[in-house]
């Protein structure tokens, strides 16, 4: 009876509190509110998804829309005649090449002066011009339509506008106001045709286009040099298939009908497979990531080939060949890399490092070099080099991590059987943590894809895909990357509308690739740990 | 054979091929890390040196204070009587307001490009200790729940995995996250509040696994000796494992600071201004402080770096700042990196 007591009045260090919270005790309290807090990145994931979601999901129905009047105001069918218009420019482009070609082997032969070249090109240049001039009347009708179809389009917006405003009033309650805003709904059949009457005139003046074209390949001049006139035959062989064309472009266009409903995929479609993105345009605003999505996949390649052998190097060096002091000032260096801040590295690309590539690459003897010369300062391949330097750190910490890891035993063993130092490295060490290495460089990948002011500053920000024909030399090409176009746009657009909302959906692209990156990389450690046993 | 044998001694071994080529292949490696290591310190020598130029100067005080402690303004380059003039905006106006006739001489103007950048350090000052102060409480008690509290299950797992992926999320995706929910949602506008939480998220899983790291180090007896003598599981950790942990917490934190003070891209639209005349604290009411945009040193990098031409007159302020700013962040990593170390030595369990 008096034990207890005795114990209070001592005044125990640890006197259980007689504190209650909605039945729960002070313990209890101190554990829901730490465990709330071990919530919060639950919370803030799902957050990140939700507005995502939130913002951007409404950018598919907008889409379809856009689609909707591109179809409906007629854009689309002026598209088709401009297709084949831009594909005469490039025929003609073709033929703008061959003559610079000609021009360069005459020259170049020394045997003529330029003036004198360009005397004997006479024929060719008339040649060229006749093909050129061909195309007139075409141009002058896909003008007219692109005026005609552009008109609709604004009426229908402008319509849009007034449905808005009304919708707007009405919300604020102004019955009367809403009522007076005039609203004359766009008869499309009626508005389109003008549009659409214009197909004889265009059949006619096809008819003549292609006559024109046959009259004037028949009179090709033969080119001296054997390697060009094959080129010739070439451009021959093209103009004949463009030719061949025509009636195609005929069929497409008689059967072409603004009723045809724009089916509900599309606006994914468009978005996922689309290979323009253009904003802003007075014709019609294009919204399709592949560009950017080559863009960021070019840069990272470029980034990772340089950095994983780098990186990857560098950690076994130091897990199995550095000395101890070397090992002490080498981690910390790498770990100081991986402090510079991006925007920094960014400045560093612009201010010196595009001009000391571009440098480097005229100077003659590096001519080889695929890509070499080039004259944009910002590209690709600068972007990939500051990349590299910023996935390095990062692939050297965790794969130095995994080689870590190898249980000592492997290491004696294979020096037992007399393996060398090499041997076992390359035969035993790298084989072992190589999960962990593969999931170190997709960790590097994920930093590199999720880069933003290295690629925004020095990337060259051209929304294009690059030109692959190219071959390797397609690294000095400068792309525009789906983190760039965010940071670039994000900033200049009204909000809530299409463009907003698709740099949204671009957003969610990138959210949903680092998870599945960080997911693979994941699988590929669980994998690990099981084989080494 | 025996000329061979004449350079060495009698059991030196003869160099083989396959030795050969492993120190070959030794140098190889030996070659990528230190290529690293010298494109680091390339990076870092050119911004020094460039930076250096605008940073200090040759006379007393030696350092550029003007540069520290005034706001960006524009330059004014012109030429008055044969000599080359270099104005800010203030300067020139006061000197156009002397000589009036030199308000009709073309002047070539580049913004940004005098003054200092003080409101900038002072942005990513307050943008740094209110992220920071965010980050850690959210990621020490996480860290203190899924270390002592959390028995292994499928919530713990849960979160476990969110957090391995909130690691992952790149920075603008958090920026337009940030930007929805806060500046949009939250109606907060483009605020120094808004940024924070946003910075604060970000850091959030490097906290988190540093802490949590930390408190893994606190050997077992700690506890058990603490809940054998009576107290209860919250006195433990007050008084038997934070305070042991605590010192890693806050090293390992000092990296999650540079990370915050380097990152632009979540900013960008939720906190940053390109130029701002006030200064943080000049607001009407106490609560303004928390809504109002602020300059920052990585956006004010990017505008300069982007926005204006490259010469020589604008070379001073960008590299300038971004002297300073690597200067910063560099002392940030280094303090980490020697406090680890020490710490290393210090407690040994």
């Amino acid at each position: 009876m008096d034990v207890p007591s005795a114990a209070t009045s001592a005044g125990f260090l640890a006197n259980k509190s007689k504190f209650h919270l909605l039945g729960l005790t002070l313990d209890d309290c101190i554990r829901v509110f730490f465990g709330g807090n071990a919530v919060v990145s639950v919370v803030v994931l799902a957050l990140i998804t939700i507005f995502l979601f939130k913002e951007g999901f409404g950018f598919f129905g907008q889409n379809e829309g856009n689609l909707r009047v591109y179809r409906q105001a007629g854009l689309e069918y002026v598209d088709i005649i401009r297709a084949q218009q831009d594909d005469h420019t490039a025929l003609t482009r073709y033929l703008s090449d061959l003559r610079v070609r000609q021009f360069k082997t005459m020259v170049g032969a020394g045997k003529l002066s330029p003036a004198a070249a360009n005397q004997a090109l006479a024929g060719f240049d008339d040649f060229a011009g006749r093909f050129g001039d061909a195309v007139g009347p075409i141009r002058g009708i896909v003008s007219d339509l692109t005026e005609a179809a552009t008109a609709i389009k604004d009426k229908f917006i402008n319509v849009e506008n007034h449905k808005e405003e009304r919708r707007q009033l009405l919300a604020a309650g102004k019955a009367a106001a809403a009522a007076a805003v005039v609203i004359d709904n766009v008869d499309f059949s009626a508005e389109l045709k003008p549009l659409l009457a214009t197909l004889p005139a265009y059949k006619e003046a096809n008819a003549e286009f292609s006559r024109q074209l046959t009259a004037v390949l028949a009179d090709a001049p033969v080119l001296p040099a054997a390697e060009l006139q094959v080129r010739m035959e070439r451009f021959k062989q093209l103009v004949r298939e463009y030719l061949a064309g025509f009636p195609v472009v005929e069929q497409k266009l008689a059967a072409w009908d603004y009723t045809r409903p724009v089916p509900w995929y599309q606006a994914f479609t468009s978005f996922i497979f689309g290979r323009e993105w253009l904003t802003a345009s007075f014709w019609q605003d294009w919204y399709g990531v592949i560009p950017l999505f080559i863009g960021t996949l070019m840069v990272s390649a470029v980034a990772l080939v340089l950095a994983v052998p780098l990186g990857v190097g560098a950690a076994i060096y130091v897990n199995q060949i550095a000395t101890a002091t070397e090992q002490r000032f080498i981690k910390p260096g790498i770990e100081f890399i991986s402090a510079i801040p991006s925007v920094v590295l960014g400045f560093f690309g612009i201010a010196v490092l595009g001009q000391a590539l571009r440098a480097l690459s005229q100077v003659t003897w590096l001519a080889w070099v695929p890509g070499f010369p080039f004259s944009e300062r910002l590209n690709i391949l600068t972007a990939g080099c500051l990349l590299a330097l910023i996935a390095v750190p990062t692939i050297f910490t965790l794969a130095e991590d995994a080689l870590n890891n190898v249980p000592r035993s492997f290491k004696e063993a294979s020096f037992a059987l007399g393996a060398s130092r090499l041997q076992t490295i390359i035969k035993i060490i790298v084989p072992a943590s190589l999960s962990g290495i593969i999931s170190a460089v997709l960790l590097g990948l994920g930093r590199v894809v999720g880069e933003t002011m290295v690629v925004l500053l020095c990337a060259g920000n051209r929304i294009a895909i690059p030109d692959f024909t190219a071959g390797l030399a397609v690294i000095t090409q400068p792309v525009h990357t789906m983190t760039g176009i965010i940071a670039q746009e994000m900033g200049e657009v009204v909000h809530g509308s299409i463009h907003y909302r698709a740099l949204f959906v671009v957003g969610m692209v990138l959210f949903f690739l680092s998870l599945l990156i960080n997911y693979l990389a994941q699988r590929v450690v669980r994998r690990y740990r099981i084989s080494i046993g | 054979m025996s000329t061979e044998l004449s350079a060495g001694h009698v059991f030196q071994a003869r160099v083989t091929l396959a030795q050969r080529w492993e120190q070959a292949c030794f140098w190889l490696f030996r070659g990528a890390t230190y290529l690293v290591l010298l494109c680091g310190a390339v990076v870092f020598l050119n911004i020094f040196v460039k930076g250096s130029r605008t940073v200090f100067q040759p006379t007393a005080p030696f350092i550029n204070t003007a540069f520290f402690t005034e706001s960006p303004e524009s330059l004014h380059v012109f030429v008055w009587q044969g000599k080359k003039m270099e104005m800010g905006d203030r300067e020139h106006r006061a000197f156009v307001a002397q000589h009036p006739e030199a308000a009709k001489i073309k002047t070539e103007d580049y913004v940004y490009s005098a003054g200092g950048i003080f409101p900038c350090i002072v942005g990513t000052v307050l943008l740094v200790v209110g992220s920071m102060t965010i980050a850690l409480v959210l990621g020490v008690s996480a860290a203190v729940y899924l270390n002592e509290y959390a028995r292994d299950g499928t919530f713990i797992r849960f979160v476990r995995l969110a957090i391995l992926n909130l690691a992952g999320v790149p920075s603008i995706v958090f920026g337009l996250f940030g930007f929805g929910m806060f500046v949009l949602f939250f109606d907060w506008n483009v605020s120094l509040i808004a940024g924070w939480f946003t910075l604060a998220f970000m850091v959030l899983p490097v906290i988190i696994t540093a802490s949590e790291e930390s408190l893994k180090a606190v050997p077992k007896g700690f506890r058990e000796g603490s809940l054998a003598l009576g107290a209860t599981k919250w006195q433990t950790i007050r008084k038997n494992v934070l305070p042991y942990a605590l010192p890693g917490i806050l090293t390992s934190s000092i990296l999650g600071i540079a990370r915050v003070a380097g990152e632009t891209a979540p900013i960008m639209f939720t906190a940053a201004y390109v130029v701002r005349d006030k200064l943080p604290w000049d607001v009407d009411k106490f609560s303004d402080f928390f809504f109002q945009g602020v300059m920052a040193l990585p956006y004010h990098i990017y505008v300069v770096s982007s926005k204006i031409p490259q010469n020589e007159y604008t070379e001073r302020v960008q590299y300038g700042t971004a002297f300073v700013f690597l200067l910063i962040v560099a002392l940030i990593a280094t303090t980490s990196i020697v406090l680890r170390n020490h710490l290393r030595n210090r407690y040994k369990w």
